[in-house]
């Protein structure tokens, strides 16, 4: 589903990732560690192509990521629900407006809109912040509005950055478990974080890196995953009906 | 597209002092457009005046055959240059003197249609041609003199009048493209600055919406839309406030200029100018909004990290 080919990205001088090659699974829990500075957020951005690599490439998805078109970028970054360090929330909307913006961005009809939305935020816990606004909201729910945003929209993978950076263990224990639960129903899931407890505490695959090196891969722990999505009302109404 | 109108009008609601400094710019420079377009009508309108009316008066020799008159306008009205040509007889000149001095009976009384020349009035299709026809008209063996009678401010040739009603058309013309261009450059600006001001205090926003996978267009339709309504609300200020004054001043206007109709006195025309001056500025301020947010969005969102 995705792999880093010999990977380098350098910022001038200065090599932030070096020769980096790795590959996950679609179904995989994949902890990306390392101190800071150890590239881990380059590797989202790469991801994404907010950056490119100076050498090597990223395939995702059966298509090599810096070939895409300018045009094709958006929806690269659609198909993966990133989960950013510092949030990325749009301060002057609420939770659920926040959640919307994935649904508008990605086109989907409105119609569908309340149904997704009340169904992920539930899935985070934070149906009753929904109307919120995330300077309201603590730094775990804030995370986890993030990560609600990154969901709604069904992408193929989330790939959270550092999610349980700025927050208390316990928060980070639940955040930790959350994402557990969302790879448990089938979604591929890359965490780059530096909290070892977190790593310890689900005993997932690790890819360390060091100085911008891969020091360690542990190699896949893969589980059978339960196929669950986000589903739109109108799937949920048809399957009503065919029970019925 | 509605969820793009409702953001740009959210937008516009919470910086209200960028909008009405955008709108402001905006509405005076279509203020000033309006009235230099009602202007350059009403100019036109003078010179279509001059060039229709009886410009030329050719008065006959007072032994002129009534004949030869008639034969005289035969062969002016077949002439393409001339248009309109009037037989005035002695009795009509009379008449015509008679109504003139009618706060006055009895000089109308003391005078014969003797002592009045027949004359033929005329116009041309065009000025220019006025000369040329004057002097082939002096020729005639029965025409006594000739007058010009479109004089403006006292000039001493035919030349000059006809250089006099130009060049106050090409002032009004010049001058005022040249105030509707800068004011509409400045408003370019002004636009320009407004949204570029509004992309800096969204930058994060925007950053974040194109992380996420916003397209382009995505980013972009809300500014433009801001931009438009500001463009719109610019030129229906400025339009408004140019027809309410114009309409004020129409009867002072009408009256001041007598039968010079420098402005339609008919109600339906009038709007229809109006009106027609509201659809220009609003392609001109479409046109301004488009360009102008374009470029500012091009120059803020252009630069790519690599």
């Amino acid at each position: 589903m995705l792999e880093f080919k010999n990977v380098t990205k350098k910022f001038g001088d200065i090599e932030a990732l070096g020769d980096i090659s790795f590959v996950v699974d679609e179904g995989e829990f994949v902890f990306i560690t390392g101190p800071s500075g150890a590239g881990k957020t380059t590797l989202l951005k790469l991801l994404i192509r907010e950056l490119t690599p100076t050498e090597g490439s990223i395939v995702f998805d059966g298509k090599n990521i810096e070939e895409l078109k300018n045009r094709d970028i958006p929806k690269l970054r659609q198909s993966i629900g990133s989960v950013f360090q510092d949030y990325k929330l749009l301060p002057e909307r609420t939770v659920s407006e926040n959640v919307a913006v994935a649904l508008a961005v990605k086109g989907l009809p409105h119609d569908e809109w309340d149904a997704r939305i009340e169904q992920v935020l539930k899935l985070v816990g934070l149906t009753e912040r929904a109307e919120l606004f995330p300077q309201q909201l603590s730094g775990g729910e804030q995370q986890r509005a993030a990560l609600a945003r990154a969901l709604v929209v069904n992408p193929k993978v989330v790939f959270a950055d550092e999610p349980t950076g700025n927050l208390d263990w316990e928060t980070a224990a639940a955040m930790a478990e959350l994402l557990e639960k969302i790879n448990s129903e089938g979604k591929t899931i890359i965490v780059a974080t530096h909290d070892r407890d977190v790593v310890d505490k689900l005993g997932k695959r690790v890819v360390e890196l060091r100085g911008g090196k891969l020091h360690r891969d542990t190699g896949a722990k893969k589980e059978a995953p339960k196929k669950v999505k986000v589903k739109s009302k109108s799937k949920k109404k048809n399957e009503t009906a065919s029970k019925d | 597209m509605k969820q793009h109108l409702k953001t740009s009008a959210v937008y516009i609601r919470r910086a209200p002092f960028q909008a009405m400094a955008a709108i402001s710019v905006l509405a005076v420079t279509f203020f000033v457009s309006t009235l230099i377009a009602v202007l350059a009508y009403s100019s036109d309108q003078v010179i279509r005046y001059f060039e229709t009316r009886p410009q030329i008066i050719a008065f006959m020799k007072e032994d002129a055959q009534d004949s030869a008159i008639k034969s005289l306008q035969s062969r002016l009205l077949a002439d393409e240059r001339v248009k309109s040509v009037n037989y005035v007889t002695k009795e009509d000149a009379l008449s015509i003197y008679k109504d003139a001095t009618s706060d006055n009976p009895l000089l109308g009384e003391l005078v014969s249609p003797s002592i009045f020349p027949a004359s033929l009035e005329f116009s041309v299709v065009n000025l220019e041609f006025a000369e040329g026809v004057i002097d082939e008209i002096k020729g005639e063996d029965i025409v006594d003199s000739v007058t010009f009678t479109a004089s403006l401010g006292g000039e001493s040739s035919l030349g000059d009048v006809i250089q006099r009603l130009k060049t106050i058309s090409l002032y009004i013309r010049v001058g005022g493209l040249v105030a509707v261009a800068v004011l509409a450059f400045t408003s370019f600006l002004v636009l320009m600055v407004v949204i570029g001001m509004r992309i800096t205090t969204r930058r994060s926003e925007i950053d974040s919406l194109s992380l996420i996978g916003a397209t382009p267009w995505f980013i972009r339709a809300p500014i433009l839309f801001e931009a438009i309504g500001y463009s719109v609300m610019g030129v229906i200020f400025g339009w408004l406030m140019a027809a309410v004054l114009v309409m004020y001043t129409t009867p002072s206007i009408l009256s001041y200029f007598g039968e010079i109709p420098v402005l339609p006195s008919d109600s339906l025309m009038f709007f229809a100018l109006l009106a027609v001056i509201l659809a220009g500025e609003m392609f001109v301020g479409l046109m301004i909004a488009v360009v102008g947010s374009s470029i500012s969005v091009s120059r803020s969102l252009g630069k790519k990290r690599k």
